[in-house]
């Protein structure tokens, strides 16, 4: 019993320091690739390379007067921040990021919620990762946060179609809704060099997946959200100093955890990237470490996407998003869907 | 048990707000937390899968359609409008009995089967085994409905529409 507590708070304590630890490096990376991409310099004063700027920026945050306006809603106001941040955390409890190993004769899994139903509760705490938004919004009492909270709104429950229509599509692609599977079901290759990625399965699902965490995570081009030129900031206009950062943090983690439940699903998960296997085949111990080291390598990849896509694209204008949503992903979605079924009932007849 | 009692008692709190509160936008939060405590008891159950699906579709497609809307059209103006009429009132407790009748039946009548569902193999697979075989009916009954809603709301949608155009 005490083990178990003991290997339950062990785990939560990684799942939390992770992303958190890597939040300063990617707000690093973010401004000096906007930098690279628009030929700027970017922040490089503050220690080697700029490094140490996101913690003169946490300073910052921690010492900034806090300004509480007074025509807020005070218990909405304040707990908006916290519940965005709470859930946007939530899904990472579910992504293993390695196989189950055995230590010390028990067989130990790296995620803290054990269960074959992992991938639908990462999906519905991302799915709830509106509520934090929306409360904001109408906190403020503020005509802009209004129009950037309802936004926010309409643009996730629309892209959440299309990204369940492909999550449905590979979940029947794999057999199975246990991430463990669909990982195993990755590894290996084809023809002897390329890997057995779902991607190369299925680009469909993957490219409509691809587009609905772009408007999940409310990134560029579907920051409608927040929309500088039009709204100013949207829903976190009356934020200030720490609560301005929570919000800012609840963005880049709900963007790790989308990322992660991507490359689960098209990218192999944990399964080593090619030519890691000859340090595993030496070496059995490192298994693990590898398998964790694939999975950063692969996500950090994707957060590189992230900020390559903000930088390069112009923000989508209100009913081109709807349309885009609605007339093109999730038809193409559900026809992908059928598709897929078609081909995975006659393939196990 | 206790955890059980725990529960039911927040899902009742929560319940009650949505009918009670003044203002609108808290009662709609009401009851996206009346939804997440369901799901709470779907888990505590033992059922994981029924669970997620309450928090995906329920609590996050569902409830924030409904707060959605209550922002959009700014219902807050509209606090304290309860008329106090009494057919109003007599046709709402006649409703109320109406339905507490049907539950008592429902449960009174099917209280073994309800409790000897399955909990060992929760899987999503035993759960569609039972709903397209034992259960198949109310499902197709729910669906129906669901149509019918769905038609209902697009009448009255280009019925609307059409008094717009006359106008």
């Amino acid at each position: 019993m005490l083990e178990a507590i003991i290997e339950i708070l062990l785990k939560t304590a990684v799942i939390l320091a992770l992303p958190l630890g890597a939040l300063p490096i990617i707000i690093h990376v973010e401004r000096r690739g906007a930098a690279f991409i628009q030929k700027r310099l970017g922040p490089n004063r503050v220690g080697p390379l700029g490094l140490l700027q996101p913690l003169a920026d946490v300073a910052k945050f921690m010492f900034k007067e806090e300004v509480h306006p007074s025509h807020v809603r005070p218990f909405f106001y304040t707990a908006a921040p916290v519940v965005a941040l709470v859930v946007a955390i939530l899904p990472l409890a579910c992504i293993p990021i390695f196989a189950p190993i055995e230590i010390f004769g028990r067989s130990v899994y790296p995620e803290v919620f054990k269960s074959d139903m992992g991938i639908f509760f990462a999906f519905a705490a991302s799915a709830l990762g509106s509520y934090g938004i929306l409360l904001a919004g109408w906190a403020s009492n503020n005509k802009y946060s209004m129009l950037g909270a309802i936004r926010a709104c309409a643009q996730m429950v629309s892209y959440e179609l299309s990204l369940s229509t492909s999550l449905v599509a590979m979940i029947f692609l794999y057999g199975s809704n246990d991430i463990h599977v669909m990982v195993a079901e990755q590894t290996g290759y084809w023809f002897g060099f390329l890997p057995k990625w779902g991607f190369f399965l299925q680009p469909v699902a993957a490219m409509l997946f691809l587009i609905g965490i772009f408007a999940e995570s409310n990134r560029l081009p579907f920051d409608l959200a927040e929309g500088e030129s039009e709204i100013v900031a949207g829903y976190h206009i009356e934020y200030s100093s720490m609560k301005f950062a929570l919000f800012f943090m609840a963005e880049y983690i709900h963007m790790i955890a989308l990322s992660a439940l991507f490359i689960i699903m098209f990218f192999g998960g944990y399964s080593l990237l090619p030519g890691m296997e000859l340090i595993a085949d030496r070496i059995p111990a490192s298994l693990a470490i590898l398998q964790a080291l694939s999975l950063i390598i692969k996500v950090a990849s994707m957060i590189w996407f992230f900020v390559w896509v903000r930088w390069s694209f112009p923000r989508f204008r209100y009913d081109q998003l709807m349309n885009l949503g609605w007339e093109r992903l999730l038809p193409i979605g559900i026809a992908n869907l059928i598709v897929t079924v078609l081909f995975v009932y006659f393939r196990n007849h | 048990m206790a955890a059980d009692i725990l529960l039911t008692f927040i899902t009742v709190v929560f319940a009650l707000m949505v009918v009670f509160s003044k203002r609108t936008v808290v009662a709609a939060f009401s009851l996206l937390m009346t939804l997440l405590s369901i799901a709470m008891i779907y888990f505590q159950l033992g059922t994981v899968f029924l669970s997620a699906v309450q928090v995906l579709i329920n609590a996050g497609a569902i409830a924030i359609l409904f707060v959605f809307v209550m922002m959009l059209i700014n219902l807050e103006n509209f606090t304290n409008n309860r008329e106090k009429n009494k057919t109003k009132l007599i046709i709402a407790t006649f409703t109320v009995l109406v339905i507490l009748g049907v539950l008592a039946l429902v449960i009174n009548n099917n209280i073994e089967t309800l409790s000897l569902v399955n909990l060992a193999d929760n899987s999503m697979k035993a759960l569609f085994e039972k709903l397209f075989t034992t259960y198949y009916l109310p499902f197709e009954m729910a669906t129906v409905l669901l149509l019918a809603a769905i038609v209902a709301c697009v009448v009255i949608a280009s019925h609307g529409k059409k008094a717009e155009e006359k106008q």
